[in-house]
């Protein structure tokens, strides 16, 4: 099937970053016909050699040769003139506009050189569609398909601009097991029609699946290639970081106390007034993790801003601690009990232009001993912050630092600390490592692991199955703006997948 | 199925700590310096090309406005003549450093206030009316009483915008601007022949003029009130109000960062409007000063000459919304404004009608310069010393 | 089910058309003098909208609602004026006079749009107006002809208009603020520029005016409106000229999609740059003929800031028509109509000229206050972009 003369070969490259070096001499090579992963954690400078291949970066030092041939690549132009498509991770694609446009974007087909030509366009991308078996409708917009789709939309786009050499990044960040099976049945397809694959991912057991060969990076350099035969997980895992990793949190079983957070037949709707969370029922007692499983898109955020108060439920009861918060705001159930991580640290959990200690205070500052009357504190905030930033480890600023200048996984830390040190009796978590290194991950599953220990409830949202199978006590699969199936931490990913995407309800195991 | 496409890669417009760096070594200062002086660097281009010379220009200027006086003052030179000049400086600094606040206030929520001309009519009408009634009641509470209608009206004005912006999200630029055109045209109907609100000359356009009792006392003879110490009282309040109290902090918080704060349960509507209704009522103090230290009165023309507003927000920009650099600010354009008056400019060096509109320019350019603070960094030349501190945090914008 | 829905939405629509007709009927030309059409229409409208409400058509019927009552209010009014001060007021020349006050704003809101959907917000449309307004007439005097004028006009317009870019751009300065910057400079340069050339005022009989469709092709003298200047028919052309560059050509597209997802843009090889600094150019242009109409097409003019809030205006009428061509257009008539019904009022009425003149920015007040549901402009709108 593989060819042995590399179709692509990148040698040396070297890429530089005001104070990091994201790419340092890197050696990489892509046989014809083959599934090629490339693998390693966040920062290690995965994406960055492919910008570089693709033309988005210049590299500082190295060649890049295609079938043989060294090309300079200066802008996404030339990798396409060459063959190399790119299927990014956060999609490329403009929601308002219509499959057959974005596909066409750059490269429009045109009546009396002048006009757009509307059918022709939607003419060449059915033809393509069939030519490699996508079911794709070129009149939709992108706003009203699936991610899937949407997905496959991307790879068109490589397709139709000529490419035989396709990089998808972290292409399964946003799939269900069974969408991703799908994406690798359709990447066999390709490489069979002699299409060159690489992989960008930091998911261990996929790379084993679909790959025919590995490269692992770490910290900007190349560790080692290697052929899927006789790769495992725990060999790759430690080539990832350079050390034992462990893959599952160890903790000990839960021992749940009371119900402190009950939802009672929620319904929520969506920003567009359509209903999201559809008579949804459930309990988080008191020492145990509720882990919430779901494709993006099916009503978990808008599950989420409705227990923390952020948007008024259509009908149905949250209680907190025994008392009914349906109707109360956002603040007063942030102060009542209720600890919120927010899903995207940066735009919902800090402001970036304050201090550390200012955004210790965001949910207190109102009170005493922070202000008096409408009168601020900063003494108080900042010593509060001091105590907070030494307890959590907090690395990288002290009191009055702005919190911009700290990286992802402090300024989580911070935000972790602030919600913890309200005391609050349920803590709800939404994709809390989303972005995060190893090293920060381990320390927030740590915690909210300690949090649990602590007798507090926690709901924990994430699109990591493996984050929610690891840390969850129990876990309760959303789909559709519905509660499918409850099932206990022993159940597999394959069950799981099966309820994500509506398969059979399962009562819990 | 709907499902919503993956979040967009979070472009952060700028690396925050590349500029924030660079104003933590320059005090804050360096951006708005740098800004003046190429501001006016090419202002004396524009002269030197319609065949003025820019540096006699520049000193009449500068004599023009009083800035002169304290060094004849230390000197012990004769200092009537630059006396009055700086005078007439602080207090054409008054309504602007006032009027600056009203955006800078704005400005700190994330809104535009363009409105503070029409605020400041309306918080100057509202003073006429209680300044023209209540004959002989004792000045300090006749004074009192115009400052408070005045911080009403103006606060009024703006709370028009702003509730506008709170609920159905109009966004402020416009609505301002509407405002102020539509304040503009009822004042002039107001004082009109016949208007509702003449004055007693029948002939003239003109309003009633204040009681003496609502004059406002005179610091320093014979132009200068009590005006300029109300402003700096006000910057402290400002000042107070943004950074010691917890309204200050949810506006600050706001203007930072919209989604976060309503995350925490800040009511983000809720200090737009305030925010808006506390910027007019800035701007209408503006108004009440003017009209009780100086005018006493209003003609209809001078709703079609009176641009104060207009350049307290060059003054805001250059100040960077801060207290101190609104003082600074203040001072700058009141200065070119009243160097280039016709009393003060010698008409053989420069005209000064000439001169209004190079101040108008001066102005501009010093907003442009301000607002491209990126242009000044590439002028330092700060990349080299950035490459030796470590400012990217783990996942922005280069790396995986 | 989709179906039903639709048909709702026109029961709505048709409502409105009765709430505008319950007032309209009663003026000229059709002066319909009875209390019934206002009425019957005006419970007509209210009808409709119930019944689209009722099905869940909640916008639009409440539009219907809202306008049928209006309409009813009008109508009745209207009706309570005395015949010959309607007919005084609401002539034919008022339709012309519209168009006149309409083509500065639709040339600018143009400009706005283009510049908007390629993500870069435009409040400086009033100063390359006034740039236009000035250089026109400047240049018209300078040549003696007018197409120099309007040359003239529209280079400076697009000189200024690049500012604008630079600072928005390539150094990602705060568009706003950088829009705003343009005007204050716009408005002290055209200041300092006049009084220093034109010190007692522009030499009116020197200026070569722009000549309206029938004094510029006389064979032409029996389309209706030819007597408009040759500027208002070619906004039209731009009008319609502009959707069909945004919709229809490959150039649009790419346009939108810069304004939405500008590095969705660069991946597939568009220059994100390139596109933007065309647009804001355009922009300028477009702009800058809108005043030089101003001026040496409508007044024969230039005084200082004339533009008087026209180019913010526009930029409502964007807002309004949100960034389409045709609803744009749509509202700048509806703007010039509050400027045009501006001068009958005045002759007829006995309210203030100074009252009057707040009509213009009430009606954009209103309007931007009162677009219900919102308004969603490109997505990457007012966000610099950053090549790496």
């Amino acid at each position: 099937m593989a060819e042995d003369a590399p179709v692509l070969e990148l040698k040396g490259i070297t890429k530089r970053f005001p104070g990091v070096v994201a790419n340092d001499r890197v050696d990489f090579d892509l046989r014809r016909g083959e599934v090629h992963a490339l693998l390693g954690e966040n920062g290690a400078g995965k994406s960055t050699l492919m910008n570089v291949l693709y033309g988005l970066y210049r590299p500082d030092e190295g060649e890049i040769l295609v079938k043989g041939k060294p090309i300079t690549m200066s802008s996404p132009s030339d990798a396409i003139g060459v063959g190399v498509g790119m299927v990014h991770q956060h999609f490329m694609l403009i929601p308002v506009m219509t499959v057959a446009e974005n596909i066409v974007l750059g490269v429009e087909p045109t009546r009396e050189k002048l006009f757009l030509d509307q059918d022709a366009a939607e003419e060449r991308v059915k033809q393509i569609a069939r030519t490699f078996k996508f079911a794709i409708d070129p009149h939709a917009r992108i706003e009203n398909i699936s991610v899937g789709q949407q997905q496959r939309v991307e790879i068109l786009k490589a397709l139709f601009r000529g490419a035989d050499i396709l990089i998808l990044d972290e292409p399964t960040a946003v799939l269900t097991p069974q969408e991703a099976l799908e994406l690798f049945g359709i990447l066999r397809t390709l490489t069979r029609e002699g299409m060159s694959v690489i992989f960008i991912s930091h998911k261990l057991h996929e790379v084993l699946e679909i790959a025919d060969r590995v490269t692992v990076l770490r910290r900007g350099k190349k560790i080692e290639t290697l052929p899927r035969e006789g790769a495992t997980q725990e060999a790759l895992a430690k080539l990832m970081v350079g050390r034992e990793v462990l893959l599952r949190v160890d903790k000990k079983p839960s021992e749940p106390g009371e119900p402190l957070l009950e939802v009672e037949d929620l319904q929520v709707l969506d920003e567009r007034g359509l209903p999201a969370v559809r008579g949804v029922s459930f309990q988080v007692r008191a020492g145990e993790i509720v882990g919430i499983a779901g494709v993006d898109g099916n009503g978990q955020t808008e599950l989420i801003d409705a227990i923390t108060g952020l948007t008024k439920p259509q009908s149905g009861t949250i209680r907190v601690g025994g008392r009914d918060a349906t109707r109360e705001t956002a603040r007063e159930r942030l102060d009542e009990g209720i600890g919120h991580i927010p899903e995207d640290r940066q735009r919902r959990g800090l402001i970036l232009d304050f201090t550390l200690a200012e955004n210790v205070g965001l949910h207190d500052y109102r009170k005493e001993p922070y202000s008096r009357v409408g009168w601020l504190r900063p003494g108080r905030l900042i010593a509060l912050a001091r105590r907070l930033l030494k307890e959590f480890d907090v690395r990288g600023g002290n009191p009055k630092t702005l919190a911009s200048a700290l990286s992802g996984g402090n300024q989580q830390k911070v935000v972790i600390a602030r919600e913890v040190e309200r005391d609050p009796r349920v803590l709800v978590a939404g994709q809390p490592t989303r972005g995060l290194d190893v090293g920060a991950i381990e320390f927030v599953h740590r915690r909210l692991v300690d949090e649990r220990d602590e007798g507090r409830a926690v709901l924990l949202m994430s699109l990591e199955l493996e984050e929610i199978m690891s840390l969850s006590d129990r876990i309760l699969v959303i789909f559709g703006g519905e509660i499918v199936g409850e099932y206990g931490p022993d159940v597999t990913e394959e069950e799981l997948g099966v309820a994500m995407t509506g398969g059979r309800r399962e009562a819990a195991a | 199925m709907t499902v919503t496409p993956p979040a967009q890669t979070p472009e952060i417009e700028d690396t925050y700590s590349l500029r924030s760096t660079f104003y933590e070594r320059a005090g804050g200062f360096f951006v708005p310096f740098a800004a003046t002086v190429l501001a006016f660097f090419i202002g004396g281009l524009v002269v030197l090309i319609t065949g003025h010379n820019p540096i006699e220009a520049y000193r009449a200027i500068f004599e023009g406005a009083g800035f002169n006086w304290p060094y004849q003052w230390l000197t012990g030179q004769d200092t009537t003549a630059s006396g009055r000049d700086l005078q007439q400086t602080l207090r054409a600094a008054t309504p602007l450093i006032l009027a600056a606040l009203a955006v800078a206030f704005s400005f700190r929520c994330g809104l535009f206030n363009i409105g503070g001309q029409g605020q400041y009519w309306v918080g100057f009408i509202f003073a006429l009316l209680v300044g023209t009634h209540f004959e002989g009641m004792p000045r300090p509470l006749h004074v009192t009483l115009c400052i408070v209608a005045g911080i009403l009206g103006g606060a009024f004005w703006g709370g028009i915008a702003g509730f506008l912006r709170a609920t159905v999200g109009a966004h402020e630029v416009i609505t301002t601007i509407m405002l102020n055109w539509i304040a503009l045209y009822v004042g002039k109907w107001l004082f009109e022949l016949d208007g509702p609100l003449q004055g007693a000359a029948p002939s003239l356009p003109r309003s009633e003029v204040i009681d003496d009792s609502a004059i406002l006392w005179i610091i320093w003879n014979p132009y200068l009130h009590a005006g300029i110490l109300i402003a700096i009282v006000v910057l402290f309040i400002y000042t107070l109000l943004l950074n010691r109290t917890t309204l200050g902090y949810e506006v600050r918080a706001v203007g930072f960062n919209p989604e976060a704060a309503r995350y925490s349960g800040i009511g983000v509507r809720k200090n737009y409007f305030l925010a808006l209704a506390i910027s007019g009522a800035f701007a209408g103090l503006a108004g009440t000063v003017d009209l009780v230290g100086v005018k006493h009165a209003v003609d209809q023309s001078d709703f079609d000459t009176n641009f104060v507003a207009f350049t307290a927000i060059a003054v805001a920009l250059l100040g960077r919304n801060t207290a101190v650099g609104i003082f600074f600010a203040g001072l700058l354009f009141a200065g070119l404004s009243v160097g280039t008056s016709s009393r003060n400019l010698d008409p053989e060096i420069f005209e000064p009608a000439l001169a209004t509109d190079l101040a108008t320019m001066i102005q501009a350019l010093v907003i442009f310069f301000v607002g491209a603070d990126l242009l000044i960094v590439y002028i330092w030349r700060l990349r080299r010393h950035l490459h030796l501190r470590r400012t990217q945090p783990a996942e922005e914008p280069a790396p995986s | 089910m989709i179906d039903r829905y639709r048909n709702f939405k026109t029961v709505a629509s048709v409502g409105i058309v009765l709430g505008v007709a319950a007032f309209v009927l009663t003026l000229p030309p059709f002066t319909i003098r009875t209390t019934l059409v206002p009425i019957i229409f005006g419970l007509g409208a209210l009808a409709l909208g119930l019944a689209a409400i009722s099905q869940g058509e909640r916008r639009l019927g409440g539009f219907a609602l809202a306008i049928g009552f209006l309409g009813t209010v009008g109508g009745l009014w209207a009706l309570g004026v005395d015949q010959d001060t309607l007919e005084a007021v609401i002539t034919g020349g008022l339709v012309a006079s519209t168009l006149r006050f309409a083509t500065p704003l639709a040339y600018a809101a143009m400009g706005g749009i283009f510049c908007e959907r390629s993500g870069i917000v435009n409040i400086g449309l009033e100063g390359m107006m006034l740039m236009g307004a000035f250089f026109a007439v400047w240049g018209s005097i300078w040549s003696g002809s007018w197409v120099v004028g309007v040359l003239t006009a529209m280079i400076a317009g697009g000189l200024l208009a690049l500012i604008h870019g630079v600072f928005s751009i390539h150094l990602r300065a705060d568009q706003i603020v950088s829009g705003f910057a343009v005007n204050l400079l716009a408005l002290g340069l055209t200041g300092y520029l006049y009084s220093s050339i034109y010190p007692d005022g522009t030499p009116t009989e020197k200026v070569d005016r722009v000549p309206s469709l029938e004094e510029a092709f006389g064979f032409l003298s029996w389309v209706p409106g030819a007597d408009l200047s040759l500027l208002v028919w070619t906004m039209f052309l731009v009008v319609i000229l502009s959707f069909v560059v945004l919709f229809k050509t490959p150039i649009g597209l790419r346009i939108r999609s810069v304004g939405e997802h500008p590095r969705a843009a660069d991946t597939v090889g568009i220059s994100v740059y390139g596109v933007r600094y065309a647009a804001v150019v355009t922009s300028g242009v477009l702009a800058a003929l809108g005043g030089a109409f101003l001026s040496i097409g409508f007044t024969g003019r230039f005084a200082e800031n004339m533009t008087s809030g026209r180019g913010y205006i526009a930029l409502a009428a964007v807002i309004f028509g949100k960034w389409r061509p045709g609803w744009a257009f749509v509202a700048t008539l509806l703007f010039g109509f509050g400027f045009a019904l501006a001068i009958p009022l005045q002759r007829e009425a006995d309210i203030s000229s100074n009252l009057i003149s707040t009509l213009p920015y009430v009606l954009t007040l209103i309007a931007v206050a009162g677009i219900i549901g919102r308004s969603i402009p490109p997505a990457a709108v007012g966000r610099p972009y950053i090549k790496q």
